[in-house]
């Protein structure tokens, strides 16, 4: 296929390249400031030496490596799986229930008095032959282990890889070329299954690198999850950052920075390791692999024609997403619940009849969501459109794409801290505008991740025909290129507003607990004893993306055309 | 009434691709440029239509017309393209693709146009139709149409035959060859295939 290059006269100008950088300032300028406010948090002496006589900081250190680690290899691993048999459909949907809430809905499943144990009583009259009548004394949340937080985080961020891959997957250019190469693979005496592994996601997994990296440095800093379903005594040293970075003293805050940082640090030195140790010893393995030529085919797969949609593993996935959902919804109206009962004896609305009455929480979460994820939407379009063709390559595109990204990779205590110090030092602390521009800046990185594969893929001589037909840059932005991606930007504007009802940390520090969300109400209700309501808040954080979700697949679906005949009119004109 | 064009480089930061070249295109006719992949035959279409790749340098002069366009930005040349790909709007109708070409003209009866442009390529019950719909020799003559509807004054031609099975190959060449001299259009075709070339005298090889 020839290219014919991109129109380049009209983007030249100084002016275009001034609005350019103005813009992409817009966002960078304050993402840049934060990121400042938090790297100058990072020295004091005082505060690094009061951090290693911490008597807790080897434990919760090694089991924030753990938990990371542990959790990011299984999500890896499960979205592999998952990749191979190109399912998809439910993806949205999954991708839209925030941690805490997945978090929350695990705990309602597995605690000593939740659904699991609920039933095995019920179904054997007790768990492992041993009669149960009341709640055991089983570390089955919050476990020294950190088991559970993996567990969490694995489901979560797999969903995670696999929407990531699954864009990767959907871009025309890409796909077309793995089809025919996984055809020719085929034809050389390979199953499907071997064409996938052998051809199919080396490619794809290279390509997944950033999120992963992204993955794994959310899941080591992670805190909202953690304080939900993470060990305590000591926890994850996320969560004591964030607990020392909220402490009254100056002092114990400069610690929680410190903590922060070594956090990252480490972080940092173990991706360095992890990826000599890939280069040195897997990838040599793996092209040995990849190259030893095709096995005979298996009796089954010589009638299989294609891999299974969807695998056994995507509907494992769907099931245990479906019961959290479950749980939520039902330990929202539960009243009384004595154990080992399988239904409550009582039901009850008051958790929801709470919520209504608590219109403000509900409202806060719909017009932060809203307003960052629009104001996201809208910059990374516009920043795509005007960032001049030449600087698409090279060095500004790799800052721009650098300082966009980073927040993904920070641990989110330290994301939170840089983000309060341009609060207070633009003096937007504890109000709207402040929690505003900390949603939005943090939305923006999901946002320009959702949208980057639609709009790198798309077909550049689309813009060359509509110039030639005489169309200007604007003509063809409104007319062609954002109604051909119509879909695409309402997935990204839903995710961004998924991103931002999941804000806990962002919300609290720059709010200053002043603005409560679904999400913080949730979170902090879930060290408390009112379950119902907990559950309540936490299905709203659920429902809230998921209906914008399901507004942005309707929105954004491919236009439906009528049957031939041609019928000229007013209704057809285009301008 | 032609298209000419006055060559004195075209080149990458690296090499030239191509240097000293004077085409004059007369209207009505197709100039044929041919020559192996790489020779820069693409970038000359590039450098007529305004498309040139930030890494490609052209200096000389393009005129259309007596028109000075090489300074001029792609929509205000009015220069055709036809591509190998039709590259129809996939979330517009045939009608709506169409439309999309006419220029705005408060005077001008646009849909008596697109009509008239359905009838040209014998498509007249296909206005509403998906493109996705269509066979590629319908797509390529759509998008035939919806070039000439611009009202081009010069239309430049980069293989658009050469995913066109030999019959309809056969077919397009008269449709849009035939097209070019009852408008009296100046067309620059390139081409891998030497059956394209619609005179022999009006061919140059890079």
């Amino acid at each position: 296929m020839r290219h014919l290059p991109l129109p380049s006269a009209a983007f030249s100008s100084f002016a275009s390249r001034s609005f350019a950088a103005g813009l992409a300032a817009l966002v960078l300028f304050p993402l840049a400031w934060s990121l400042f406010g938090a790297i100058d948090a990072a020295w004091d002496l005082a505060a690094w030496q009061a951090l290693l006589t911490q008597p807790q900081l080897q434990t919760a250190l090694g089991l924030s490596l753990w938990t990371g680690l542990a959790s990011t290899a299984l999500a890896w691993a499960g979205a592999a799986v998952l990749l191979s048999g190109r399912w998809g459909s439910k993806v949205p949907a999954m991708l839209a229930l925030p941690h805490a809430a997945f978090a929350i809905g695990v705990v309602l499943l597995v605690s000593p008095s939740g659904w699991f144990l609920r039933l095995g009583a019920n179904l054997w009259g007790g768990v492992g032959g041993v009669g149960l009548e009341s709640p055991p004394d089983w570390p089955t949340t919050q476990d020294p282990w950190g088991v559970g937080l993996i567990v969490v985080l694995a489901l979560k961020e797999m969903v995670f890889l696999l929407w990531m891959g699954l864009a990767v997957l959907q871009r025309p250019d890409f796909s077309k070329r793995l089809r025919l190469e996984m055809q020719l693979a085929q034809t050389m005496g390979y199953s499907e299954r071997a064409a996938w592994w052998r051809v199919g996601w080396p490619q794809l997994a290279s390509r997944l690198v950033a999120p992963l990296g992204a993955v794994f440095a959310y899941s080591m800093s992670v805190v909202d999850v953690a304080l939900v379903i993470g060990p305590t005594a000591p926890p994850t040293l996320g969560v004591l950052a964030w607990q020392w970075l909220q402490d009254a003293d100056p002092h114990t805050q400069a610690q929680g920075a410190a903590a922060a940082w070594l956090l990252l640090a480490v972080s940092a030195l173990l991706v360095a390791g992890l990826v000599f140790v890939h280069r040195a010893v897997f990838k040599p393995w793996a092209r040995a692999r990849l190259t030893r030529g095709a096995a005979p085919l298996t009796a089954q797969e010589h009638h299989t024609l294609a891999l299974r949609q969807p695998t056994a593993a995507a509907w494992a996935l769907l099931a245990v997403y479906s019961a959290v959902g479950l749980a939520l919804g039902l330990a929202s109206v539960t009243g009384v619940w004595l154990f080992p009962a399988l239904w409550p004896q009582t039901w009850t609305p008051g958790a929801w009849a709470a919520v209504a009455s608590d219109g403000d929480t509900l409202w806060t979460s719909v017009w932060l969501g809203l307003l960052s994820a629009s104001a996201a939407t809208v910059w990374v379009l516009l920043v795509w459109e005007w960032w001049p063709l030449r600087w698409r390559s090279g060095g500004r595109s790799a800052v721009l794409l650098a300082l966009i990204f980073l927040p993904l990779l920070l641990p989110a205590a330290l994301w939170a801290l840089g983000l309060h110090r341009i609060a207070l030092e633009w003096g937007w602390d504890a109000s709207a505008s402040g929690v505003w521009l900390a949603h939005t800046l943090s939305v923006a990185p999901y946002v320009a991740l959702a949208l980057y594969g639609p709009l790198q893929g798309f077909d550049p001589r689309l813009r060359t025909v509509a110039a030639t037909l005489g169309h200007g840059r604007w003509a063809f932005v409104w007319r062609v290129q954002w109604p051909l991606l119509r879909g695409a930007i309402a997935a990204a504007f839903a995710v961004g507003f998924a991103v931002s009802v999941a804000q806990y940390l962002p919300t609290l520090y720059v709010g200053a607990g002043r603005f409560d969300t679904v999400t913080t109400q949730a979170v902090a209700l879930s060290s408390g004893g009112q379950r119902s309501l907990m559950a309540a808040y936490a299905a709203l954080q659920w429902v809230l993306p998921v209906v914008v979700f399901a507004l942005a697949a309707w929105g954004g679906r491919a236009r439906r055309f009528g049957s031939a005949g041609f019928q000229a009119g007013p209704a057809a004109e285009l301008g | 009434m032609s298209l000419n064009i006055h060559l004195q480089s075209l080149r990458t930061p690296s090499r030239v691709l191509l240097e000293n070249l004077t085409l004059e295109v007369p209207a009505g006719t197709v100039h044929t440029v041919m020559g192996p992949s790489g020779s820069g035959k693409s970038s000359l279409l590039a450098a007529v239509c305004g498309t040139l790749d930030a890494g490609l340098q052209f200096a000389g002069r393009i005129t259309l017309n007596g028109r000075r366009i090489d300074n001029l930005p792609t929509p205000a040349r009015r220069v055709g393209l036809l591509l190998q790909d039709d590259l129809l709007f996939a979330h517009m109708t045939v009608q709506e693709n169409l439309l999309f070409a006419v220029p705005k003209d408060p005077k001008a009866q646009r849909h008596d146009h697109v009509m008239q442009a359905l009838i040209d390529i014998e498509m007249q019950d296909f206005g509403d139709a998906d493109p996705a719909t269509l066979s590629g020799g319908q797509r390529a003559r759509v998008a035939l149409a919806r070039a000439l509807l611009a009202q081009p004054q010069a239309l430049l031609l980069d293989e658009p035959f050469s995913k066109l099975d030999m019959r309809l190959r056969e077919r397009m060449r008269a449709l849009v060859f035939g097209a070019i001299t009852k408008r009296g259009i100046a067309a620059l075709l390139v081409t891998h295939d030497s059956a394209d070339i619609a005179n022999p005298r009006q061919c140059t090889h890079v």
